[in-house]
C-alpha cells in the first residue's frame, strides 16, 4: 500500500498549483478566441456533445487533483453568475500565478522566521495575492471608469428593434450586436445572427415597461428552463417563439373538445382524492352507535368516491375545466375528471407551475375543498401541441390590465441533434445571464473595503469621502463608476486599455514612497492582463499589435491594425464585436479571489476512503489478533 | 515582512546568461508537459492528486487504472543529457572541465609539496582518483581499445611516485633515480603514441579516451618531475 508523503509546508506547493493550472490552460487554449475549435465529448452511452464553452469542457474532465478541482469550481461559480468568460478566467489565472511565482522567488529573503526559501517564497506569494485582491476591490473600478469606459459606449435597452446594419458607416451599439459577438464565440459563425435576433425578440416580448431592464432579464433568466422547449431533429432556423407557455407534459385525460373561451384552470399541488389511509393504518369497520347495518369496505370506498364527486362538482360550478397537478392523481380522479369533461395534466414540474402562477396571477391550492375564485386562472386556450416527437400542453394567458402588461412567450429551440440542442440552450441561457450582468446595478460585492462603489450605486453622489483618505492627486469623478449597459469593442481591447491604465497608475504611485507596494501590484496585474490579447492574436498570423486612437464621444471606435509586410493600413471600425465591461470587471475580481484562496492553502492532506484500504486495515487487524 | 524587507540579508541579482538558458529550457519543458497532460485529459485520462516521486509531475490515470507520468515516460529526461555515461557530449565536456580544474590547482600544489613532505602523500593521491571519476574515460578504459596498459602505467607511475615520497627528504639513491627515469620514458612514449593516435583518430569515443590517457600521462610526468626535484 503506497503511502502518500505529505509535502512539507510550502514545499512544492507553488509548483503544484502552477502545474495544475498550466494543464487546465493547455486544455482550454485550443478552444479560446473567436477562431478556437470545439471539443467533441462522447459518453459511454454513445451520446455525443459538441461544445466550445469553457465551463462545459472543464467540468467534463476527470480531475482528482485538489487544486484543479478548486479552480474548476471557481470557474463554474463564476460562469453561473456571469454566463461567460471561463476560458479567459483560466488564462488570467495562469498568467497571474506565474508572475506571482516569479516575483516571489525574486523578492523572497531567507529571513530568520522561515525555515527555508520555499516557505519564504510561499509567504511572499500569499502576501502578494492578498494585496492584489485588496487592490482589485478598492481601486480597480475607478481605473476602469477612467481608463477603459471612455473608449467604449453605452447600449440603451430599448434598442431591440434596431437592426445592426452591415454597412461600416453606421456603427450602432445595440443589444443585437453584443449578442451576436457572444454567440459567435459560443456557437460559431453560422447561426449567430439568427440566435441573436431570436433572443432579442424574446426579450422584447418580456420587456416590462415601467421596470428596470434587469427585472425582466432576471425573470427570464430564472425561468429559462420553463420558458424553452428543446426539439431535436429540426434545423436550427426552425427555432421560433410561440405565445404563452408550453407545459412539458401531455394530457392525462382527453383534451378539451370545445374550444370556448375563457378556459379556467386550477393549479393543484396535492392529490384531489384525500389520502385517508396510508400504509400501516388500520381501518376499523363496525357498528357505531345504534346502526344495525353491516359496514364493509365497499361502503367506505363509495363514501370516498362521493366525497370526490363533491369536489369535482364544486370545480365545475366555478367553471374550471383544466387541472394542472404537481403530483400524480389516482385512477378514480382520472375517471371522474374524464366524466366531467375536465382535462388533467399530471406531474408538472415545480418551476413550470411557478411560472404559470406568476403569469396568471393565481396561487396553487393544496386542498380542493377550500377552493375559491382567487385560485382559478383564466386562460385564452389550453390545447395540445406537437413538437417534434412529443406532445405537450400549450396554454396562453388572457390579457388583463390589472396584471402584468407583457405578452409572455416561449422559445422553441430546434437543432439537429441532442448535443447541439444542449449547446444552444446553454448558450442562450448564458447570453441572458451576461445581459443581466451588463445591466444590473452592481451589487456591493466589494464588501466593506470599497466605500466608493457603494456610494456610487446608492445614487449619483460623489465619492469624495472615500477619496480623501487616499492620496490627493487622484481626480474626483463626477459620474457613477459603472454605467449600466457599458460595452466595449471585443478582442482584447479591455485588457489592453486596463494594462495601460494600470501602468500609468503604477508610475504615479511610485512617486510617493508609502504606495510603493501599490506600484508593484499594479505592474504585476498589468503584465498579467497582457496574456489575454496575446493568446487571441497568436492565432492570427497577419495582424499584430493594435493601436487605439483616443476616446471618441459617440462610442465609435477606430482601430489601426498593423499588418506585417504591409504598410500601415488604416482599418477603421474593425468589426470585432462587443463585450460587456461589467462582466470583465467581475471576471477580474473572481480571478483575484481565486488566486488568493489558492495560495492560502498551506498543506494538502490526502484522505483515502476506498474499499481496498479498509480491507487492508481489517486484514491487518485480524493478523494482529492471531 | 519579506516583501519590504531587509535587503542586507540577500541581494537579488539578475540571473546570468547560463542560468537564463536553464530557466528558459525548464519553462519550455514545463509547457510541453502541460500540453501533453492537457491532451491526455481530453482523451479521458484522470488527473490524480498525487505527484510522481521521480520528477514531481502530477500523475495521470487511464481507464485501466494504470498510473502514468508524462515526463518520465514520454519526454526525454531533463537530466539524461548531463549524464556522461549516456551522452558523449557530456563526457567530452566533463573531460574538458577536469583538464581545466587539473591545470589550476597544480601550481598551488607545487609549493605545498616543498613545504610539507607529510602532506605530499595526500597530494600524490590526488592525481590518481581523477581519471576514474571521468566516467567516459572509465568506460573507455574498460573497452579493449587503445592499449590496455592505460591504467597500469599511471598506477605504477603514481605508486612509484608514492613509494619514494616518504624518503623524499633523504637524498635519493641512484637506483631510485633510474627507476624514475625509466618510468618517465615509458610515460613519454605512451604520451607520444597517444598524441599520434589522437591526430589520426576519427571516432569520438576514441578521442575522448586518448585525451584522458594524455591527461593521466601528463599528471604522472608532473609527479615524477616533482619527485626528482
Amino acid at each position: 500500500m503506497k503511502k502518500d508523503k505529505m509535502p512539507p509546508l510550502g514545499h512544492l506547493h507553488m509548483e503544484h498549483v502552477l502545474q495544475a493550472v498550466g494543464v487546465l490552460e493547455a486544455v482550454i487554449l485550443r478552444s479560446f478566441g473567436p477562431e478556437g475549435g470545439q471539443v467533441l465529448f462522447t459518453r459511454d452511452t454513445g451520446q455525443v456533445l459538441l461544445s466550445r464553452s469553457g465551463t462545459r469542457i472543464l467540468t467534463a474532465l476527470h480531475l482528482e487533483h485538489p487544486f484543479a478541482r478548486m479552480v474548476v469550481e471557481c470557474v463554474w461559480k463564476h460562469s453561473s453568475a456571469t454566463g461567460d468568460g471561463s476560458k479567459t478566467f483560466i488564462l488570467l489565472l495562469a498568467s497571474l500565478l506565474r508572475l506571482i511565482h516569479a516575483a516571489a522567488s525574486k523578492g523572497s529573503n531567507v529571513s530568520h522566521s522561515y525555515s527555508s526559501t520555499k516557505a519564504a517564497e510561499a509567504a511572499t506569494a500569499r502576501h502578494l495575492a492578498d494585496k492584489l485582491l485588496a487592490f482589485g476591490l478598492k481601486e480597480l473600478d475607478e481605473l476602469i471608469a477612467t481608463g477603459v469606459v471612455p473608449y467604449g459606449g453605452c447600449i440603451s435597452w430599448e434598442d431591440f428593434t434596431v437592426e445592426a446594419q452591415t454597412s461600416s458607416l453606421t456603427n450602432n451599439l445595440c443589444v443585437q450586436k453584443l449578442l451576436r459577438s457572444f454567440f459567435h464565440t459560443r456557437c460559431g459563425y453560422t447561426h449567430c445572427d439568427f440566435s441573436s435576433h431570436l433572443t432579442c425578440e424574446l426579450l422584447s416580448h418580456w420587456n416590462f415597461k415601467n421596470q428596470l431592464p434587469s427585472f425582466s432579464l432576471q425573470l427570464v433568466s430564472d425561468y429559462f428552463p420553463a420558458l424553452h422547449t428543446p426539439v431535436s431533429g429540426f434545423p436550427v432556423r426552425s427555432s421560433r417563439l410561440i405565445e404563452g407557455q408550453v407545459i412539458h407534459r401531455d394530457f392525462a385525460t382527453p383534451p378539451l373538445k370545445t374550444d370556448h373561451q375563457p378556459v379556467k384552470a386550477v393549479v393543484l399541488t396535492g392529490s384531489l382524492q384525500p389520502t385517508l389511509l396510508s400504509t400501516g393504518d388500520v381501518l376499523e369497520l363496525g357498528y357505531r352507535g345504534r346502526m344495525k347495518e353491516e359496514r364493509s369496505i365497499l361502503h367506505f370506498s363509495s363514501w370516498m368516491e362521493s366525497s370526490l364527486q363533491g369536489v369535482i362538482a364544486k370545480l365545475q360550478t366555478l367553471g374550471v375545466c383544466v387541472l394542472l397537478s404537481a403530483v400524480k392523481q389516482s385512477a378514480a380522479v382520472l375517471a371522474l375528471a374524464t366524466q366531467a369533461e375536465m382535462c388533467l395534466v399530471e406531474c408538472v414540474s415545480e418551476d413550470e407551475l411557478s411560472l404559470f402562477s406568476q403569469l396568471s396571477g393565481t396561487t396553487p391550492i393544496w386542498d380542493c375543498s377550500m377552493i375559491e375564485s382567487e385560485h382559478v386562472a383564466t386562460l385564452a386556450f389550453c390545447r395540445p401541441i406537437q413538437l417534434g416527437a412529443h406532445r405537450y400542453v400549450h396554454v396562453a394567458f388572457q390579457d388583463s390590465e390589472d396584471r402584468i402588461t407583457i405578452k409572455p412567450c416561449s422559445l422553441i429551440i430546434c437543432a439537429p441533434g441532442e448535443g447541439q440542442i444542449e449547446q444552444y440552450a446553454c448558450a442562450l441561457q448564458d447570453a441572458i445571464r451576461m445581459l443581466l450582468r451588463t445591466w444590473e446595478p452592481m451589487l456591493a460585492a466589494a464588501t466593506t473595503t470599497s466605500k466608493s462603489t457603494l456610494q456610487s450605486h446608492k445614487g449619483a453622489s460623489l465619492h469624495t469621502d472615500s477619496l480623501t483618505e487616499q492620496t490627493p492627486y487622484r481626480s474626483i469623478a463626477i459620474q457613477p463608476i459603472q454605467k449600466p449597459g457599458c460595452v466595449l469593442s471585443a478582442g482584447g481591447l479591455f485588457e489592453l486599455l486596463l494594462h495601460y491604465a494600470l501602468l500609468q497608475h503604477g508610475h504615479s504611485c511610485s512617486v510617493s514612497p508609502d504606495l510603493n507596494i501599490d506600484a508593484s501590484v499594479s505592474q504585476l496585474l498589468a503584465n498579467a492582463l497582457l496574456s489575454v490579447p496575446q493568446k487571441i492574436y497568436s492565432h492570427k498570423n497577419t495582424i499584430s499589435p493594435i493601436q487605439v486612437e483616443g476616446p471618441l464621444g459617440d462610442g465609435k471606435l477606430s482601430l489601426h491594425c498593423c499588418r506585417e509586410g504591409d504598410k500601415l493600413s488604416k482599418v477603421s471600425e474593425l468589426d470585432l464585436g462587443l463585450e460587456s465591461v461589467s462582466c470583465k470587471y467581475q471576471l477580474l475580481l473572481a480571478v483575484l479571489q481565486c488566486v488568493a484562496s489558492l495560495l492560502k492553502v498551506d498543506a494538502v492532506l490526502p484522505t483515502h476512503t476506498d474499499q481496498e484500504q479498509i480491507k487492508c486495515h481489517e486484514n491487518k487487524g485480524i493478523k494482529m489478533l492471531l | 515582512m519579506a516583501l519590504n524587507g531587509d535587503e542586507e540579508d540577500f541581494k537579488w541579482e539578475p540571473p546570468t546568461e547560463a542560468e537564463m538558458k536553464v530557466i528558459q529550457a525548464r519553462r519550455e519543458r514545463q509547457d510541453k508537459i502541460s500540453k501533453l497532460m492537457g491532451d491526455y485529459l481530453l482523451k479521458g485520462y484522470k488527473m490524480l492528486g498525487e505527484a510522481c516521486e521521480v520528477c514531481g509531475t502530477i500523475l495521470l490515470q487511464d481507464k485501466q487504472q494504470k498510473n502514468y507520468c508524462v515526463s518520465c515516460q514520454e519526454l526525454d529526461s531533463d537530466i539524461d543529457k548531463d549524464n556522461p555515461a549516456l551522452n558523449a557530449q557530456a563526457a567530452l565536456s566533463q573531460v574538458r572541465e577536469r583538464q581545466l580544474a587539473a591545470q589550476s590547482p597544480a601550481p598551488s600544489q607545487a609549493p605545498e609539496l616543498n613545504d610539507s613532505p607529510s602532506s605530499s602523500q595526500e597530494n600524490m593521491s590526488v592525481p590518481q582518483p581523477r581519471p576514474e571519476h571521468c566516467e567516459g574515460a572509465a568506460a573507455g578504459g574498460r573497452t579493449p581499445l587503445p592499449p590496455p596498459a592505460v591504467p597500469p602505467p599511471s598506477t605504477p607511475a603514481s605508486t612509484a611516485a608514492l613509494a619514494p615520497a616518504r624518503p623524499s627528504v633523504t637524498p635519493q639513491s641512484s637506483a631510485q633515480r633510474l627507476v624514475l627515469q625509466e618510468a618517465e620514458e615509458a610515460v613519454l612514449t605512451k604520451l607520444r603514441w597517444a598524441t599520434n593516435q589522437l591526430q589520426s583518430s576519427a571516432s569520438l569515443e576514441a578521442s575522448i579516451q586518448l585525451c584522458s590517457l594524455i591527461n593521466s600521462c601528463a599528471n604522472s610526468l608532473r609527479s615524477l618531475k616533482e619527485l626528482t626535484q
